[in-house]
């Protein structure tokens, strides 16, 4: 680079995003009647129709050479266009641009240098899947709503909740841990987790109508009654959009975080996180969202409570066609209340103790990801903090890019595999699959060589990881 | 490419090409000046004469032109687009190679089987679906020009497809590069009028898919000139590019079929035949010695691998010989039966070294056997005799040195085994070394053992050449190189740095 030029780095950002059918418009003329969803909506109508001209093509074509494993992604200098099928003939597409470094040329003008291979396929693939699966949780099958209203019932709901979370969308924070789309479980001795456990039966019979119930601690899940796929997106919805939201409030001291409590009653710390502020309260009004779970068998609508004291969250999870009263309300609140307030002070303390026991705080020695694809534990000691709009890492994103590429090597074989490569940087890039569970290790040794590499994430196996990894 | 056609309308082709040849030199000055003089010089030398190429050389000239009626008649039936391009045809190229032969036989160069038996398959068959990577050439008015299975007409409405995509994406001022699916990448190449597509489930990078296209493009361009494409789709934007490319699918399918085995392409240089480093030095000497003006390269090859090549430093400053370049002159050699018969001369160009000029090539193999092949380039088309000469100084000299039994002695051989290296339990190994030095002008050269077991099977072959592309892909990533891999994987461990890519078993 010359000296005095300006170099402006542009992430990746959204360009479009929109969802189709083309079975909805296969006639000439009634191409419109295909597009579902389309963000920018401001995009001129036949400019809309030309790009989802363009996809169906893509598809078709890649079909010529395999027809069940159409077109996925499409690469161009400038953007990079993902295609995702939920269900059969509905299709969403995501348009990303590429990330670039605008330069300042000698003649003053910006020229544009396109970073196509900055963004990996598996991480945005990963979050427009993840897409749908969030819109599912809170709306059904697109399929389902084309049942009840046909497709005036599927754009509105597609409209309503789109136009909201593809602002939630960061793409320039997405990685890794993105293609996982892991849960962070809270670590427990079993006496903690058979309290929990014990507590959480309890409840479910106390509470008649509850038919699922989730236990989180500190934004970490211990138990879950939802099955996995679902835990997985209702878990992201809770870190990522319903806890903040309302920690966000209790900082800024709109929400005082202690009630005042009902007379006669224990005092507690509980308070309900979706629903009515105060249940006692005679103008509050009992509403919850409405979940949906198992859309490919019992297909159940839920309502979604979530209840939290300090920072235990229990979800509890109803059957939507019997309306919740405030008197079921108050109830709740009058028995979780202090048993979770108990609960949640109960596992502060033991916490504190196991911690007291394993030793003083330090600065986790080895820097790694671990993900485990049979139960979706995940664990990272590289992300200092993740959330959607935010993303402190401890090592360079290219790091981060190389292992993605490792990950993307393992997903091509089903065998046990290890991979360890050396950067530019000399950072050292440890990958390590073994029976559904994936760890990758960066390790600051430039001068290490191979071998004293391997021996170090023995090591790291060994203490943290000891009977996981065979593989030697 | 046909022996006949250029013969069939002599004078208005000769003077075209004259303009043609004459416009090109002056859009490149900048490239070496002295090949180009060559040209001008044989151009505007052929501008006067009237005669037919074929007179200068052959003196069985009687035999060519009635064959050349066949040919040409041929070539009209054949043609399935608009008949309207004959005239064209004539005036814009010759470039034919011609042949003289020995025997009193016609000798096509590029093989009197127009059609080979998979240009037969039916592309609506799965079969046809699960080829491991189709390659598909079209110009940009979206007409066929070649396809690696199949018959490129009855592609011609997915051919279209691509070029919509193309087009499409293009008209919002962007440049489509390719399409990833599970298991297929679809890779995206356009230079100039042609686009080159390419659809595979090898599992290579996009880049090295991308390098492949633009193998094809080069081979494309070493029988026909970058200047010479650009100016017929110039002309005629739905011009029919095969009328100039028929009989040369089987270079291409060759070319396709090298790529996927042979790992020069992928590492970018060039495997020499193991040699004594005396007898190599001889028959350099001996090639050395053997010149004329205008004689700029000495090729001598030995069943498709390189066993010396000589440059005359004062025809040519400061510019080596591109291992692409070399590469396509194989192939061309390779995937030629004809060559074989006789003496050839013919224009070619290399595209890496100028891309809109003609080199003139000297074919002759050696040895009735045909393994020894002699390939010497000249600038000057008028060189047949001179050039001819040489070979006869070479030939004598090889036999009083007893080279050629020496080279068959070589070949018997092949490469060596590894475990000459005594490293136990290393498989295979390919090595290319990246510190050249500039001033010594070589070629990059690549060394790699002989493919011995557990690797005997064509299906453990083609496995052990994607897990190299694999090891060079993310070693050599434009974004993302690596210093180092290991990989441990279930049937070997892979050990790839930058110069040496390892390959060996977990026992």
């Amino acid at each position: 680079m010359a000296a005095g030029t300006q170099c402006k780095q542009y992430p990746p950002t959204l360009l479009s995003f929109f969802i189709y059918n083309p079975k909805f418009g296969p006639k000439e003329g009634e191409e419109e009647k295909k597009i579902l969803f389309y963000y920018p909506n401001e995009q001129e109508k036949n400019e809309k129709i030309r790009n989802v001209g363009l996809c169906e093509a893509i598809v078709q074509f890649t079909r010529t050479f395999c027809p069940t494993k159409p077109a996925k992604s499409l690469h161009t200098q400038k953007n990079r266009q993902f295609f995702h099928e939920p269900e059969e003939n509905f299709w969403m597409v995501m348009v990303v641009r590429n990330p670039m470094i605008e330069k300042q040329s000698k003649d003053g003008k910006p020229v544009a240098e396109y970073q196509e291979d900055e963004i990996l396929d598996t991480v945005y693939n990963a979050v427009l899947q993840q897409c749908y699966s969030m819109y599912k949780l809170f709306n059904g099958t697109f399929l389902k709503a084309i049942e009840m209203g046909g497709a005036e019932i599927l754009k509105q709901r597609l409209e309503k909740f789109f136009f909201r979370y593809l602002q939630t969308l960061h793409l320039q924070h997405c990685d890794l841990l993105d293609v996982f789309g892991g849960i962070s479980f809270f670590p427990l001795d079993k006496m903690t987790y058979l309290k929990i456990q014990s507590f959480i039966n309890q409840m479910e019979e106390s509470l008649g109508l509850v038919k699922y119930t989730a236990f989180l601690y500190n934004d970490q899940l211990i138990w879950s009654g939802l099955e996995q796929e679902d835990m997985r997106t209702l878990y992201k919805y809770l870190t990522t959009s319903l806890f903040p939201r309302h920690s966000e409030s209790e900082l800024s001291g709109r929400d005082p975080p202690v009630r005042m409590p009902i007379s006669g009653s224990l005092q507690h710390y509980g308070r309900f996180l979706t629903g009515p502020l105060n249940p006692h309260d005679p103008e509050a009004k009992c509403r919850f969202p409405k979940i949906f779970v198992n859309t490919n068998n019992a297909y159940e609508e839920l309502n979604l409570i979530v209840y939290k004291a300090m920072t235990a969250v229990v979800c509890f999870m109803t059957d939507a066609s019997i309306e919740l009263t405030k008197e079921f309300c108050c109830e709740l609140d009058r028995l979780v209340g202090p048993q979770l307030t108990m609960l949640a002070s109960d596992i502060c303390e033991q916490y504190n103790i196991s911690r007291r026991i394993a030793g003083p705080e330090k600065e986790p020695q080895f820097k790694f990801i671990y993900f485990n694809h049979m139960n979706l534990a995940e664990k990272s000691t590289i992300h200092m903090r993740k959330t959607p709009s935010l993303s402190l890492t401890s090592i360079a994103p290219d790091l981060l890019k190389i292992l993605g590429d490792i990950n993307s090597d393992f997903a091509r074989v089903d065998d046990d595999e290890e991979i360890i490569v050396k950067a530019m940087s000399d950072f050292w890039v440890v990958g390590k699959k073994s029976d559904q569970r994936e760890l990758y290790v960066i390790l600051n040794q430039k001068n290490a060589n191979l071998i004293e590499v391997n021996d170090e994430v023995k090591k790291l196996c060994a203490t943290q990881f000891s009977n996981i990894f065979f593989l030697d | 490419m046909e022996a006949g056609s250029s013969l069939s309308h002599k004078s208005e082709e000769t003077e075209a090409q004259g303009d043609t040849v004459c416009t090109e030199v002056k859009e490149h000055d900048a490239e070496a000046t002295n090949p180009e003089d060559g040209i001008r010089e044989a151009v505007t030398e052929e501008a006067q004469n009237d005669e037919c190429e074929g007179s200068v050389c052959s003196t069985e000239e009687e035999v060519v032109p009635d064959e050349e009626k066949d040919a040409s008649s041929d070539k009209e039936l054949s043609d399935s687009a608009s008949t309207d391009n004959t005239l064209e045809d004539s005036s814009e190229f010759s470039g034919r190679p011609l042949v003289v032969c020995e025997k009193k036989e016609l000798c096509s160069p590029f093989g009197a089987d127009l059609v080979s038996s998979h240009r037969e398959e039916d592309v609506t068959a799965e079969s046809w679906r699960m080829h491991r990577k189709h390659v598909f050439v079209l110009s940009e008015a979206g007409k066929p020009i070649y396809s690696r299975y199949g018959n490129e007409e009855a592609l011609s409405s997915t051919m279209g497809v691509m070029m919509a995509l193309v087009s499409f994406v293009q008209s919002g001022n962007n440049i489509i590069h390719s399409i990833y699916s599970d298991d297929h990448k679809v890779v995206f190449l356009q230079r100039g009028p042609l686009v080159l597509v390419s659809v595979s489930r090898t599992l290579q990078s996009e880049i090295q898919l991308h390098s492949e296209l633009l193998y094809v493009y080069y081979q494309i361009i070493s029988m026909l000139t970058q200047a010479s494409v650009a100016r017929i789709f110039e002309r005629k934007k739905n011009y029919d590019l095969r009328r100039l490319l028929t009989g040369s699918e089987k270079i291409l399918d060759n070319l396709l079929n090298l790529i996927d085995s042979d790992p020069s392409f992928l590492l970018g240089a060039v495997q020499c035949l193991p040699l004594s480093s005396s007898l190599r030095e001889s028959l350099s000497q001996i090639l050395q010695k053997a010149t004329t003006s205008n004689l700029v390269f000495s090729i001598l090859i030995a069943k498709n691998q390189l066993v010396t090549i000589v440059q005359e430093r004062t025809v040519i400053d400061d510019t080596r010989l591109d291992p692409v370049d070399l590469h396509l002159l194989l192939n061309l050699i390779r995937a030629s039966s004809a060559f074989q018969a006789g003496e050839v001369w013919t224009p070619i160009c290399l595209p890496r070294f100028n891309p809109n000029g003609y080199f003139y090539a000297y074919i002759s193999y050696l040895d009735p056997d045909c393994t020894v092949c002699l390939l010497l380039l000249s600038t000057d088309r008028e060189a047949f005799y001179s050039i001819s000469d040489c070979k006869k100084k070479i030939e004598e000299s090889m036999a009083t040195h007893n080279s050629i039994q020496a080279i068959s002695s070589a070949l018997q051989s092949q490469s060596y085994s590894i475990s000459l290296l005594g490293v136990p339990d290393l498989r295979h190994f390919m090595y290319k070394p990246l510190d050249i030095p500039e001033n010594h002008k070589q070629l990059t050269q690549l060394t790699s053992p002989e493919v011995e077991a557990p690797y005997c099977s064509e299906e453990e072959k083609v496995r052990l050449f994607d897990l190299y592309r694999y090891l060079h892909s993310r070693i050599h990533s434009t974004t993302r190189p690596l210093r180092l891999i290991y990989h441990v994987a279930e049937k070997e461990t892979l050990l790839a740095w930058e110069q040496l890519l390892l390959l060996w078993l977990m026992v």
